[in-house]
C-alpha cells in the first residue's frame, strides 16, 4: 500500500486466538451498572439519576419557563410543571421576523469562524509539531498568551482597528474577532493531534516522492479529520455563544443571536422571560444537533494526544 | 519504533511564564497609555429650525424593549414624516447602553439624539462630543428639577425627557394585613413597620432592600439618610460616623430577616409583583413591570409611594434623582437631532401621547398639568412624596462612577456576609472611593 493511502491500524477488541481467556476488563459503564452485587448496582445508577438530573434540569426549567405564562413564571412557590402550559411564547417567536435574521447571521459568521480557524490552526498545528525551527516554541507560547489578555482590552484594539479599515458591521469584522479568541486553542488542539501521527508514515511518503503540500493534503488532514471536526465544532460553538463582540462589532444588520435575544427581550425594567427561553431553547437545537451527530469526532479528536503512545 | 515529540516540549517552564507575564504586562501598560479624550468646551447646539433638516439617528435603550418601542417608533416616524427626514435607529440593552455607546461615541459611529440616563451625563460629556443645548432649553417650561438633572459642571448637556426618582413603593394590601395604617416617618418607625410585616409569616419579605453586589449602591441613600454626604468638596466621606451607622442598621435589618440575601432591582420586583415583598426601592418605569408581571390584576391599585423615613423627625427625606435626557453627539445631522431633541422633549402633544404609552413623568410644567398626567394618582403621589426631595448622587460627576459604586457595595456586601466589620469596611471604601476621584 502507498504510504499515500491514508490509513489506521485495526484495535484488535476481542482475542485473536481461539480459546484465549476472555477480556480481563469489559467496559467501566457495564461493569458498574449490571452488576451483580445490588448495592454496586443501585450506587451506579443513582449517581447516573443524579450527575444526569444535574445536567438536564437546566434545559427541563428552560422548557418549562418557556411553556409557563409570564405572569406565573414567578410564581411562589415554584412550580415543576407548568400550573397552565401555554405555546404563546413559542407562537411569538415564529411571528418574529427579526429573531430569523439573528439566527442567519449566528449561523453565517459561526460556520466561516469555524472554516478559518480550521483552516489556519491547521497549518499552524503541523507547522509546530513536525517542523524544528528556531523560535518555534517561543511562537507557540505567544500564540497561546494572546488568550490571557483580558476580552475587553482585544475587544477595545479591535473596534478601532476594524474603524480604521471600515470593517465595523460587517461580517467580516464578526469573524475575525472570533477567530482571535478561537485560534490559539485550535492551535494547541490540531499540534496535539498531529503529535499523534508517526513521523514514518510522512518520512515513506516524502521517499515515495509527495511534497510536502501533498503529504499535509493528502496524508496529515484525511487522517486527522475527528481532531480537524473538534476545533471546528469548538470554533463554532465559541463563535455562536459569543456576546460582546457581537454586540460591539456587528451593528444592528450583522447581529447574531446572543445579542439579538438580549435586545429584544430583555428590557431595564422588566424581562420577557418566557419568550426568552422559548428563543434559547430553540436556537440552542443548531448546536445541539452538531454535538450529537459529531460527538465520536468530538471525544477522539479532544483527547488525542493526551496519551503517549 | 516512531519517535513522537517529547511531552516536554509543550512544558511551560517558570522563566517562560515570567516572560509572557511580562509581555502581558506591557501590552496592558500600552493600552493605558493610550490618551483618554479629554472633556473639550461643548458646542452650543444652534437653532436648527434655522436651517435645512437633514438625516440623524436617535440612540436609545428603550428601543429594544417591547413596553417603550412601539411608542418611541411612532414618534419617530412623526418627526421624520413631519420634517422629510430620515431618523436612523441605534439600540443597546441598558445594562450594556453606556459602555456601548462611549465606545461609538468615541469611535464616531454614533452621532446626532442619543437618550441617556442623567447617571450618565458625566460619563458622556468627558467625551468632549457632547452639545451644549442650554440655548435650546430657553423659553420652554422644562422643571427646575429636570434641568438641575441633565446639567454637568453648569452646562445644559441634555434636554430633560422623563425626571422622576427612586424611593420606596409598598403594597398597601400586605401593610393593611400587617395592620400598618399610616407610612413610617423614621427609620425607627420603618423598623418597627418591617418587624410588623415579618410577622405575617409566609415567606413574606418585609423589605426588598437591594443585597447583590451589583445594585448595593442603594445603600448610599441610607448613608445620606443617616447624615453622610458621600462626598464634601472632593473628599469622599464614606466612612464617617454617619454612613458607618447606616451600613451597621443595614447588616441588622439582614441579620433580622428583615431584608433578603441576594437581592438586586429584577429580584425585588419580581418578588414584589408576586406579592412576596412589601416594599422595595424602585423608580415609576418599574410600575409596568411589576404590574404586567403580578398575578394579582389589581396589584397596580395597591401601590403606593411612600417618603423615605428620616433619622429625626424633621428631616428631609431622601430620595435619588432618576430619569432619562435627550443628549446631542457631534457630528453628521446634528442639528437636526437638536431640534429634534427639544421637540421629543417640549412637544406637549409628544408628552401626551408617550405618558398614555408608558406612564412616566414629563418634564414640562406644561405637560405635568395635562388632565392623564394629573389624574395618574400614584404618579401624582410618587412625585409629592418622592420625586420632590430627590437630589443626584454626588459621584456622578466623575466619569468613573461606576467603579467608585462598586468598590463602595464590594464592600458593604462584606459587611453582609459578616466578613468585615462595619467601620474598617465603610473606611476601606471610602479609601479606594478617594483614589479614584483623585
Amino acid at each position: 500500500m502507498s504510504a499515500l493511502t491514508p490509513t489506521r491500524t485495526p484495535v484488535p477488541r476481542t482475542p485473536a486466538e481461539p480459546g484465549a481467556e476472555a477480556p480481563a476488563r469489559r467496559p467501566l459503564r457495564r461493569d458498574l451498572l449490571r452488576s451483580e452485587r445490588p448495592g454496586v448496582r443501585i450506587a451506579a445508577w443513582s449517581t447516573v439519576v443524579v450527575f444526569g438530573g444535574f445536567a438536564l434540569l437546566p434545559v427541563y426549567w428552560l422548557l418549562a419557563t418557556a411553556l409557563t405564562p409570564r405572569d406565573q413564571v414567578f410564581a411562589y412557590p415554584p412550580r415543576l410543571f407548568p400550573a397552565t402550559p401555554t405555546l404563546d411564547a413559542f407562537a411569538a417567536l415564529a411571528g418574529n421576523e427579526q429573531l430569523f435574521v439573528y439566527l442567519r447571521n449566528s449561523l453565517l459568521v459561526s460556520v466561516l469562524t469555524a472554516v478559518l480557524s480550521v483552516l489556519v490552526s491547521a497549518y499552524m498545528g503541523y507547522s509546530f509539531s513536525k517542523f524544528r525551527y528556531r523560535g518555534r516554541r517561543s511562537l507557540m507560547y505567544f500564540v497561546l498568551a494572546s488568550q490571557m489578555f483580558p476580552q475587553a482590552l482585544l475587544l477595545v484594539t479591535l473596534y478601532s482597528l476594524f474603524s480604521a479599515y471600515g470593517l465595523l458591521n460587517t461580517y467580516t469584522a464578526l469573524v475575525l474577532s472570533f477567530t482571535t479568541f478561537t485560534l490559539p486553542l485550535c492551535v494547541w488542539m490540531l499540534k496535539g493531534f498531529f503529535d499523534t501521527i508517526p513521523d514514518e508514515l510522512i518520512e515513506a511518503a516524502r521517499v515515495d516522492g509527495a511534497s510536502r503540500l501533498r503529504i499535509i493534503h493528502s496524508i496529515v488532514l484525511p487522517l486527522s479529520a475527528p481532531g480537524l471536526i473538534a476545533a471546528g465544532l469548538f470554533a463554532f460553538v465559541r463563535g455562536w455563544n459569543d456576546f460582546i463582540f457581537a454586540l460591539t462589532l456587528a451593528g444592528p444588520e450583522k447581529q447574531t443571536l446572543p445579542p439579538g435575544l438580549v435586545n429584544t427581550f430583555v428590557g431595564e425594567a422588566a424581562t420577557a422571560w418566557p419568550e426568552l427561553m422559548a428563543a434559547s431553547l430553540a436556537v440552542s437545537l443548531p448546536v445541539a444537533i452538531a454535538f450529537i451527530a459529531l460527538q465520536k469526532y468530538l471525544v477522539g479528536g479532544l483527547t488525542a494526544g493526551a496519551v503517549k503512545g | 519504533m516512531p519517535t513522537y515529540p517529547a511531552l516536554d516540549t509543550t512544558a511551560l517552564s517558570r522563566r517562560r511564564l515570567l516572560q509572557l507575564l511580562g509581555l502581558g504586562a506591557g501590552t496592558l501598560t500600552l493600552a493605558a497609555c493610550v490618551p483618554e479624550a479629554g472633556p473639550a468646551a461643548p458646542n452650543a447646539a444652534g437653532t436648527a429650525a434655522a436651517g435645512t433638516k437633514t438625516d440623524f439617528s436617535f440612540a436609545s435603550w428603550s428601543l429594544t424593549e417591547e413596553s417603550a418601542a412601539p411608542a418611541i417608533r411612532e414618534l419617530l416616524g412623526q418627526y421624520a414624516g413631519d420634517n422629510d427626514v430620515e431618523v436612523r435607529e441605534v439600540s443597546y440593552p441598558y445594562n450594556e447602553y453606556i459602555s456601548q455607546l462611549t465606545l461609538q461615541v468615541k469611535g464616531g459611529q454614533v452621532a446626532g439624539a442619543v437618550h441617556v440616563d442623567v447617571a450618565w451625563l458625566g460619563s458622556l460629556a468627558a467625551l468632549g462630543k457632547l452639545q451644549d443645548l442650554g440655548p435650546l432649553a430657553q423659553g420652554v417650561d422644562y422643571t427646575e428639577a429636570g434641568l438641575s438633572a441633565a446639567t454637568f459642571d453648569g452646562v445644559q448637556y441634555g434636554l430633560p425627557w422623563n425626571i422622576g426618582a427612586i424611593g420606596l413603593i409598598a403594597n398597601t394590601d400586605l401593610l393593611e394585613r400587617a395592620g400598618i395604617a399610616a407610612a413610617p416617618t423614621t427609620v425607627d418607625e420603618f423598623e418597627s413597620a418591617l418587624k410588623d410585616l415579618k410577622k405575617l409569616g409566609g415567606g413574606v419579605v418585609p423589605y426588598a432592600a437591594s443585597t447583590k453586589a451589583a445594585q448595593l449602591k442603594d445603600v448610599l441613600i441610607w448613608m445620606e439618610t443617616f447624615g453622610s454626604p458621600l462626598l464634601d468638596s472632593g473628599k469622599v466621606t464614606i466612612g464617617d460616623d454617619a454612613s458607618v451607622e447606616a451600613v451597621t442598621w443595614y447588616r441588622s435589618l439582614y441579620d433580622q430577616g428583615l431584608i433578603a440575601p441576594d437581592v438586586d432591582r429584577f429580584d425585588a420586583r419580581s418578588l414584589f409583583a408576586q406579592g412576596r415583598a412589601a416594599i422595595y426601592d424602585d423608580a415609576i418605569v418599574g410600575r409596568d413591570a411589576v404590574v404586567t408581571e403580578s398575578p394579582d390584576k389589581k396589584l397596580a391599585d395597591k401601590l403606593t409611594a411612600w417618603s423615605r423615613p428620616v433619622l429625626a423627625a424633621g428631616d428631609t427625606p431622601r430620595a435619588l434623582v432618576w430619569g432619562g435626557a435627550i443628549a446631542v453627539v457631534d457630528g453628521e445631522g446634528a442639528e437636526t437631532a437638536a431640534d429634534f431633541a427639544r421637540w421629543m422633549t417640549s412637544d406637549v402633544d409628544v408628552a401626551r401621547q408617550y405618558f398614555e404609552a408608558r406612564g412616566l413623568p414629563p418634564a414640562t410644567e406644561s405637560a405635568l398639568v395635562l388632565p392623564d398626567v394629573a389624574d395618574d394618582a400614584f404618579g401624582a403621589q410618587f412625585a409629592e412624596r418622592i420625586t420632590a426631595t430627590a437630589t443626584t448622587n454626588p459621584f456622578w460627576v466623575y466619569p468613573q462612577y461606576a467603579q467608585i459604586e462598586t468598590v463602595i457595595a464590594e464592600q458593604v456586601q462584606a459587611v453582609l456576609v459578616g466578613s468585615a466589620e462595619p467601620r474598617a469596611a465603610m473606611e476601606k471604601a471610602g479609601a479606594a472611593a478617594q483614589k479614584l476621584v483623585d
